[in-house]
């Protein structure tokens, strides 16, 4: 076998393609700068200076805005030209769902509301009208299962096996291949429910507003966690281990058995929506008080916390990059998406989120590389 | 354009080093073939060939700045494609969610993408994405053992028994193919 002579399918519509992505992301790179003088050395201190200043214990810098006005971050481009981390992005909006490519192309797949990842991205799981669907980001639909009462939040299990979701004041459980659906209960709160990482295992709230720890499986029950108040967000840690709670005014953290191991009392703000790092180590939540939102940073038992990014109005929502090098902040009262490196090195700002994504847009998950 | 010399090739990095557009796409459509065609030939999906190329040639852009012009721009480009055409193999081979059944039903009820009239690459897919990526290398790229050992991070006697491995197994293929 010498040299082979090979074209291979669709080469010239996908080098065309790929072409106007290449150059759209070399006519907006920022040029290196060509001259080497002291300001970049001068800049590189004062950046140090603000990164110990912003990792050192409580009564840290603060990062960001700000302002007293809700104007956004500066430079803010106005669209998303690409993420900068791998992955894809849902987003979701009144129109339907997007899903948001890698170099900034999305699809928009109408009428399609609560939409959530399939562990490796294959697929999506979202409502449509009164169906519960698995779909692939490009449409197609594989299954649909049509239930009575509100449909919400489904949420695929570590393996993709299992998907949780509600349906009016019950929880059901349904294979991922759409068989095999059956109620889960019906002492349950809609909203919040969290798959543990490597189990069937679900936390999810009780009308009682405590978290319960059922295997869908055996249906047996592992743990109850009585709560303060009934937390409106649960999220496992990557090694299954310990989960947070996000309650009004605190994020609390326990071992999959139920005892608190720690937590963040925080006073009167109120805290609107948490997220584990991806390597489990780190939460990031934001909190709100008197009119100006912070970006909060702590390891998972609790402890130290670091606020990264500080704005006023309101932070709808956060998500980690599947990499855990980003976290993607809605600032929904700028009308901005901020992309903000961790350890804080830089903030990417996009504004028009309502223009481009649609009314009552938000961040429904940042997945799979 | 002339097939690109060296001279072409550092002359077209200087250009997009300073923000020329025509410069880069030179460097592009020079490229973009044979980077394609290495991907493809890994993944067997095109895709997941166009989505590999893209990504390397966006690093390509990202790293514009600092790319050392005196190194040849080839070998740095096929080294990040075919890395991630294997990742992406393996990766796909592990993914096993339910409802892969179903899409495996649509896929095969979709046209067929691929054209396998072509008894070699057809035949080339049934082998490990490992040995259809040296024999990409040495036979599509004309790399010698020396410079995919480096490219792939194997020691050279490795990608010297996997290319043996690979041919003997493709020929077998295509003799059955050819019975």
């Amino acid at each position: 076998m010498k040299h082979l002579d090979y074209s291979a399918p669709c080469e010239r519509e996908a080098g065309e393609r790929t072409w106007e992505v290449v150059r759209a992301a070399f006519e907006e790179r920022l040029p290196s700068p060509r001259k080497r003088d002291w300001r970049p050395f001068a800049l590189a201190a004062a950046a140090a200076v603000i990164l110990a200043a912003a990792f050192s214990p409580p009564g840290n810098a603060v990062f960001g805005s700000l302002r007293d006005a809700v104007r956004g971050e500066q430079n803010a481009k106005p669209a998303l030209a690409s993420l900068p981390a791998p992955g894809r992005l849902l987003a979701e909006s009144s129109s339907g769902i997007w899903v948001v490519q890698n170099d900034g192309s999305k699809r928009l797949l109408a009428g399609y509301r609560d939409a959530a990842w399939s562990p490796h991205g294959l697929y999506v799981a979202a409502v449509h009208g009164n169906e519960l669907r698995a779909l692939e980001p490009n449409g197609r639909v594989h299954w649909s299962l049509g239930r009575t009462g509100r449909l919400r939040n489904p949420r695929w299990s570590f393996d993709g096996f299992r998907i949780a979701y509600f349906a009016g004041r019950s929880l059901r459980v349904v294979n991922g291949d759409g068989t095999g659906d059956r109620l889960l209960t019906r002492d349950v709160r809609p909203g919040p429910a969290a798959w543990q990482p490597n189990a069937h295992t679900l936390a999810y709230v009780n009308r009682a507003g405590d978290i319960e720890i059922t295997n869908v499986d055996k249906r047996n029950r592992s743990a109850i966690v009585q709560t303060r108040a009934a937390p409106r967000q649960l999220a496992w840690a990557s090694d299954g281990k310990t989960f947070i709670a996000v309650e009004p005014h605190a994020v609390e953290v326990f071992s999959k058995r139920g005892p608190r191991i720690g937590g963040l009392d925080r006073g009167i703000a109120q805290v609107s929506a948490a997220a584990v790092s991806p390597n489990g180590k780190r939460i990031a939540f934001v909190e709100t008080r008197g009119g100006r939102s912070t970006l909060q940073l702590t390891g998972v038992p609790g402890g130290p916390t670091g606020p990264i990014f500080e704005g006023a109005g309101t932070f709808a929502n956060i998500d980690w990059s599947p990499d855990g090098r980003w976290l993607l902040l809605d600032w929904s009262s700028a009308d901005q998406w901020l992309f903000i490196h961790s350890p804080v090195q830089k903030v990417l700002a996009v504004s028009n989120i309502r223009a481009n994504f649609g009314a009552d847009s938000r961040i429904a998950g940042w997945c799979c590389p | 354009m002339v097939a690109g010399s060296r001279g072409d090739e550092r002359a077209w990095i200087r250009g997009a080093q300073s923000g020329s557009v025509p410069d880069l796409e030179a460097l592009f459509k020079h490229h973009w073939p044979r980077a394609y065609r290495a991907a493809y030939l890994v993944v067997h999906d095109s895709g997941a060939a166009e989505d590999i190329a893209q990504e390397a040639f966006l690093a390509a852009v990202r790293s514009l700045d600092r790319f050392d012009r005196r190194r040849p721009f080839g070998p740095w480009l096929h080294r990040i494609v075919v890395n991630r055409a294997i990742d992406w193999s393996r990766s796909r081979a592990l993914r096993r969610e339910s409802g892969d059944a179903a899409l495996a039903l649509v896929a095969a009820a979709a046209p067929a993408e691929r054209d396998d009239t072509e008894p070699l690459a057809a035949a080339l897919a049934d082998l490990s994405p490992e040995h259809r990526a040296v024999i990409v290398m040495r036979h599509l790229l004309d790399y010698t053992p020396g410079e995919i050992a480096e490219a792939l991070g194997l020691p050279r006697g490795t990608v010297n028994s996997r290319l043996r491995r690979g041919l003997d197994e493709l020929a077998g293929k295509l003799d059955e193919d050819l019975r």
